[in-house]
């Protein structure tokens, strides 16, 4: 009997991704939602290289307009952060978004009992606010999930709802409402309170830099210290982690507050750096962004921070984008979440190949 | 006397109310019941609810036809929830972040979409909306007449998907499959049924149902598209499965607490009591916490659910 | 021959990677026929059995089922080819009852005629001998109640050969000899079954065995023409000395593990029913019994993952009460788990960094608020270098270690750990005879060393080798404590099935 081989093609699922393979399927997600992107400009009516153009001019074309694309990047940086370190533990915090709100509450709160100090003492005060009110806004849910066994997933998404409504109430007609004012928004802040500005001609704040350094603490607290080392076990395998002695309890609080913490600090610099008042515009959206940032840097504090500037860029230089081709600036959201479906395809493709194999 | 046919009439349209309220939660809580029992955590239901509430109004709007605009609706929810089955099943990315972005793109693309196709006008146009369809003699019952049979036709449809995917999960031979691929994927396996196959159909199921639901808030209700308009539907909806044990029956009787729970606030914003609107519209959020905070066990959930399956 | 052999493999190879699991195999299997297939854990009898069920696709050879060539790309062809499996771990859903778990995807249409197919559950149990009540929820059964579940579900599939993977591996001795007498009732009907075991005396009960040696068939024969002794030789390859007893190691001091009443109760289950013994310094104690006998809820109240309802025990004197892992190990005990890559292991970490699990925070793994990096890789190369481990360096990835060379990472931890007490759960499963030798020597230097070491093992020949005492579990109960010297295979496997009585008598 012939044993005859003929050749055929299959898909195969590998172990591991090349580098090489990551890298091409990570750039034919790029392709791929560039290409969708200008399907959404033909869709509503503009040329796609010129809405392009004018989106790039627009987040650096000039000293300004690259500045505001930090000022844009750095809640993000924060709120990637936050989701980088949740998710590197597989711990779903998808509460960035209520507990930047948080954050800035909890530091206007603090900073509007306090009084009039110089900006030596109202600054901290207002970090160390964003700091508190974000983790223990996280850490509620975390308690959720270790005493309650609530899903975190749930529990932050109704978190975000929530705490919105909490806001308005402190803001219309309660004790936090501008006075005579019209709209939900506190009076300004005091100047002494608010972030320095780092270069002239922009609206660079101090919150950027204090972005980059909550990037490069994160980085050391992961590869470095044992902290560290239980967030990346969890994400590994939690139960070896609890079979060999760790309180895998508190590690999910503490990794609640580190989070949350980290995107209370996003509400800081909105209120303190950019608006220089609360009121809902001003903390909302960063929050899911964040997550977006947090996937396509990898879950690695260097990607994130590159990812935050390439959105921050995104929501830049959508404005002019909008005023010189017409393309609602809304579009950007899409773009986000279409990015973030073709990195994720992309991403599980490079664990595919094709295989030829003899037939059987 | 006139004070209690005051409260009777009050107490008839809270009830009213809640029925109504209650479609979109039904449907897209039906959707995902399914889905969840072969295996898969629709996180994404929010975003398809989202954007089928949206296309389904643009396609009444442009057709002129109602029911063009729910068949839309259903079909981009379906659409959405292949997109999402090809992610998690075939490419096996993690459920929730897929979720995520799928919520993402419903909420981008029809904020977008909305700017764009109604920039000029700024307000966007409202449409006509559905009629409540009285059921003949029924609708003429005291009390549970003007409540159960005088409601609009998404309603009902709703309401007798509850017995349908009853009799689908626990009386049909797909069901039976669809439980198994939730509880033991490998079982279906070794019996050559492709796992992949039921958990495409049933999260497919699950999108259209969805769709349904967000047609019935733009087009069966609103008779317009508020961005957003979803506003955590989808969310309550996955909580409504858990906290109705994975049984479709049980997943009625949640439905109805969260949706007489915002009947209930409508009906006390109307009449003016002094409780600020924000306390009451947080109200089924935190009531969904405190849910799944004494739900004591998971004993009913499906062993399997969220898990990929690959045979190594 | 005058008749098609039912099943004919030609050739076949499968690799993985570069690894060949099955290199160049061939073999028949006639109608009515009880062919086995032998050999050790990783020969590739597994590999073979999936790539006969549609599971895996070969990369080479042909497969005949009555004389028709046939591609297996999915259990659906090979169902229709009439070739039915039963899994050595069992795949059936708790939830379900008996007839639904048999009848699920079968069929067709809508419909699920409960009725027609409980009157077919119900004809295949009378023709050949299986008692089963299809109405009862499969959660219920026993695992030999699953069993018989399992295989009535192939029949139901009018499967024409059976392969049986390890069937009798979780079956009492009085189950299995069930088994044996509905195979005899398959035979009759002219089923063929592939048996996969590596059980002397089951085997020598079929009809032809095929030897698998590291991925090659080193031949197939008649049973009746060979001895135990011939088949253990085409096994293993050469002869091997019955294994050695260790010399007397009995406990030179006290106590240091002593278990007082131990019971523990799981969804309404007494999974441990008043459990009592003692473990002396330099003693290794036995723990014999099928799996799922209590061993895993008892290692889990030792190791402090759990608290017992009632009773206590105490360490080196300490008494150990609601605790948790960290307060058991800061005693002195070290944990080598069962399943060692679910509990013992991080896959995603490196070798050095699980050479540290549990004690990262321990200030001898720290420069200030940091991992002390130097030290855990010089800590990790004296682990590679002292356990044999084959690994890139001590920055290799776990989840990429063999199954030997992972236990090997989780020997170096726990043993360094285990200054007075090691508990072992079933720490040679799954391992080949070299990495078994392995762990065996390093069982008995720690012994020497005069730690008390716990040791459960399915494999009595590991409990035969190492331990003074051994104790048999069964439903969670500790039957009896012998003698290593004053008992034999035969009376532990009695007990291992429960028949106090046998032994009283």
């Amino acid at each position: 009997m012939t044993d005859f081989s003929i050749a055929e093609w299959r898909i195969e699922r590998r172990r591991e991704a090349r580098p090489a393979a990551r890298f091409i399927g990570l750039g034919a997600a790029l392709a791929g939602a560039i290409i969708v992107c200008g399907m959404l400009f033909l869709a509503a009516g503009a040329e796609p290289l010129k809405a392009f153009a004018s989106l790039a001019k627009g987040s650096f074309g000039s000293l300004r307009a690259t500045g505001e694309t930090l000022v844009k990047a750095t809640p993000l940086i924060f709120t990637g952060l936050a989701a980088c370190v949740a998710f590197r533990a597989r711990i779903w915090n998808i509460g960035a978004e209520g507990q930047v709100f948080a954050g800035a509450m909890f530091a206007y709160w603090a900073q509007h009992n306090l009084g009039e100090f110089p900006a030596l003492v109202q600054i901290p005060v207002v970090v160390m606010g964003g700091i508190a009110g974000g983790g223990l806004y996280a850490a509620l849910a975390g308690l959720l999930k270790t005493r309650f066994s609530v899903d975190e997933v749930i529990s932050t998404v109704m978190l975000n709802y929530i705490i919105v409504y909490v806001l308005s109430l402190l803001l219309l007609r309660g004790p936090w409402s501008e006075a005579g004012g019209f709209f939900e928004q506190t009076a300004r802040v005091d100047r002494d309170a608010t972030l320095p500005m780092l270069i002239a001609g922009t609206r660079l704040h101090m919150g950027f830099l204090l972005a980059l350094a909550a990037a490069v603490l994160v980085h050391l607290i992961l590869t470095r210290t044992p902290l560290g080392y239980e967030i990346r076990a969890a994400g590994s395998n939690l139960r070896a982690l609890d079979v060999q002695g760790t309180n895998t309890r508190r590690l999910i609080i503490v990794v609640m507050l580190l989070s949350g913490a980290l995107a209370g600090l996003a509400g800081v610099t909105e209120v303190y750096g950019v608006h220089y008042r609360l009121k809902a515009g001003a903390v909302a959206g960063y929050g899911y962004s964040g997550i977006i940032v947090a996937i396509l840097g990898q879950l690695h504090p260097v990607g994130v921070v590159a990812a935050a500037i390439l959105f921050g860029a995104l929501l830049n230089g959508a404005t002019l984008m909008q005023i010189e081709t017409g393309v609602p600036s809304a579009l950007i959201y899409a773009i986000q979440a279409i990015l973030l479906l073709f990195f994720l395809a992309g991403w599980a493709m490079c664990n595919f190949r094709l295989r030829r194999t003899g037939r059987v | 006397m006139f004070e209690s046919f005051l409260q009777a009439t009050i107490l008839v349209s809270v009830a009213a109310a809640t029925i109504r309220i209650a479609t979109p939660l039904l449907l897209a809580a039906l959707g995902e019941l399914v889905a969840e029992r072969s295996g898969v955590y629709n996180m994404g239901l929010e975003g398809m609810m989202l954007m089928g509430a949206f296309i389904g109004y643009l396609s009444a709007h442009q057709s002129g036809s109602l029911w063009v605009g729910v068949a839309a609706a259903g079909l981009t929810g379906a659409a959405m929830a292949a997109v999402f089955a090809f992610m998690v099943i075939t490419l096996k990315v993690e459920q929730i972040v897929t979720g995520l972005a799928v919520n993402l793109l419903g909420a981008g693309l029809s904020t977008y979409w909305l700017r764009a196709a109604f920039s000029d006008s700024g307000q966007t146009p409202v449409i006509p909306f559905f009629e409540n369809v009285p059921i003949p003699v029924l609708s003429q019952l005291p009390v549970v007449g003007p409540i159960l049979f005088d409601q609009k036709l998404l309603t009902y449809f709703a309401f007798l998907m509850v017995p349908a995917v009853w009799f689908l999960l626990f009386r049909t031979r797909y069901g039976l499959i669809i439980r198994c691929a939730g509880d033991n994927p490998k079982a279906l396996d070794v019996k050559g049924v492709s796992v992949a196959a039921v958990q495409y159909a049933a999260v497919v199921f699950g999108g259209l149902m969805a769709g349904l639901g967000g047609a019935f808030l733009s087009v069966g209700s609103a008779a317009r598209f508020v961005p957003d308009m979803t506003n955590g539907r989808g969310w309550l909806a996955i909580i409504i499965v858990i906290a109705g044990l994975w049984r479709p029956y049980a997943v009625l009787a949640a439905t109805l607490v969260f949706s007489f729970l915002d009947a209930l606030q409508l009906q006390i914003q109307g009449i003016g009591i002094a409780i600020p609107y924000q306390l009451l519209l947080m109200m089924p959020y935190v009531v969904a916490i405190i849910a799944l905070m004494v739900r004591r066990s998971r004993a009913n959930a499906p062993a399997m659910l969220g898990m990929p399956y690959s045979r190594e | 021959m005058a008749s098609q052999p039912r099943l004919s493999v030609r050739g076949l190879t499968k690799r993985f990677g570069a690894l060949v699991a099955n290199d160049d195999v061939s073999l028949n299997v006639e109608p009515g026929e009880l062919h086995c297939l032998l050999g050790e854990n990783g020969a590739g009898k597994s590999t073979l059995s999936s790539c006969l069920y549609g599971l895996y696709q070969p990369d080479h050879g042909e497969i005949q089922v009555d004389g028709q060539p046939v591609h297996l790309r999915s259990p659906a062809d090979a169902l229709r080819a009439g070739i039915g499996m039963v899994h050595q771990h069992f795949v059936l859903v708790p939830g379900f009852t008996v007839l639904e778990n048999i009848a699920v995807g079968t069929g067709s249409g809508w419909r699920f005629d409960r009725a027609a197919a409980k009157a077919r559950v119900l004809a295949i149990c009378q023709a050949y001998g299986i008692e089963l009540e299809p109405d009862r929820a499969v959660g219920d059964l026993s695992v030999g109640g699953q069993q018989w579940v399992e295989i009535v579900k192939v029949l139901y599939t009018g499967a024409r050969l059976l392969i049986l993977d390890e069937p009798t591996a979780v079956l009492t001795p009085d189950e299995s000899r069930k088994l044996f007498a509905v195979i005899e009732r398959l035979k009759a009907d002219g089923i063929s079954i592939l048996l996969i075991s590596h059980k002397m005396a089951e085997v020598m009960q079929s009809d032809r065995v095929s030897v698998l040696r590291r991925g090659r068939l080193v031949g197939t024969v008649r049973t009746a023409d060979v001895t135990r002794d011939d088949l253990t030789t085409m096994m293993i390859g050469q002869r091997i000395a019955p294994a050695s007893r260790s010399s007397d190691g009995g406990g030179v001091g006290g106590a240091v593990l002593s278990v007082r009443g131990l019971s523990k109760e799981r969804q309404g289950r007494r999974v441990l029913d008043d459990i009592s013994f003692e473990v002396a310094q330099g003693e290794i104690f036995g723990i014999a019994g099928v799996s799922g006998n209590g061993q895993d809820d008892l290692f889990e109240c030792l190791c402090g993952l759990a608290a017992p309802d009632e009773g206590s025990f105490s360490v080196a004197g300490a008494e150990v009460r609601a605790s948790s892992p960290a307060d058991v190990a800061a005693l002195g005990v070290g944990y080598v788990p069962s399943d060692r890559f679910r509990d013992g292991l991080v896959g995603d970490l490196s070798i050095e960094e699980n050479l540290v699990l549990g004690q990262h925070w321990s200030a001898r793994w720290r420069r200030g608020p940091f991992l002390d990096r130097n030290g855990l890789e010089k800590n990790g190369r004296d682990a590679i270098a002292g356990y044999s481990i084959a690994a890139t360096g001590p920055d290799a990835i776990c989840r990429r270690l063999s199954g030997g060379n992972a236990q090997k990472v989780i020997l170096a931890r726990e043993f360094g750990k285990a200054d007075r007490l090691l508990l072992c759960n079933q720490p040679t499963r799954g391992l080949d005879v070299g990495a078994i030798g392995f762990v065996h020597r390093e069982l008995l230097r720690k012994r020497d060393e005069g730690c008390a070491i716990v040791l459960a093992s399915e494999e009595l020949d590991d409990l035969f080798a190492l331990c003074s005492r051994i104790g048999v579990f069964f439903r969670g109960r500790l039957l009896k404590v012998l003698d290593r010297d004053r008992t034999s295979h035969d009376e532990i496997g009695r007990l291992m099935a429960g028949q106090e009585s046998v032994v009283a008598a």
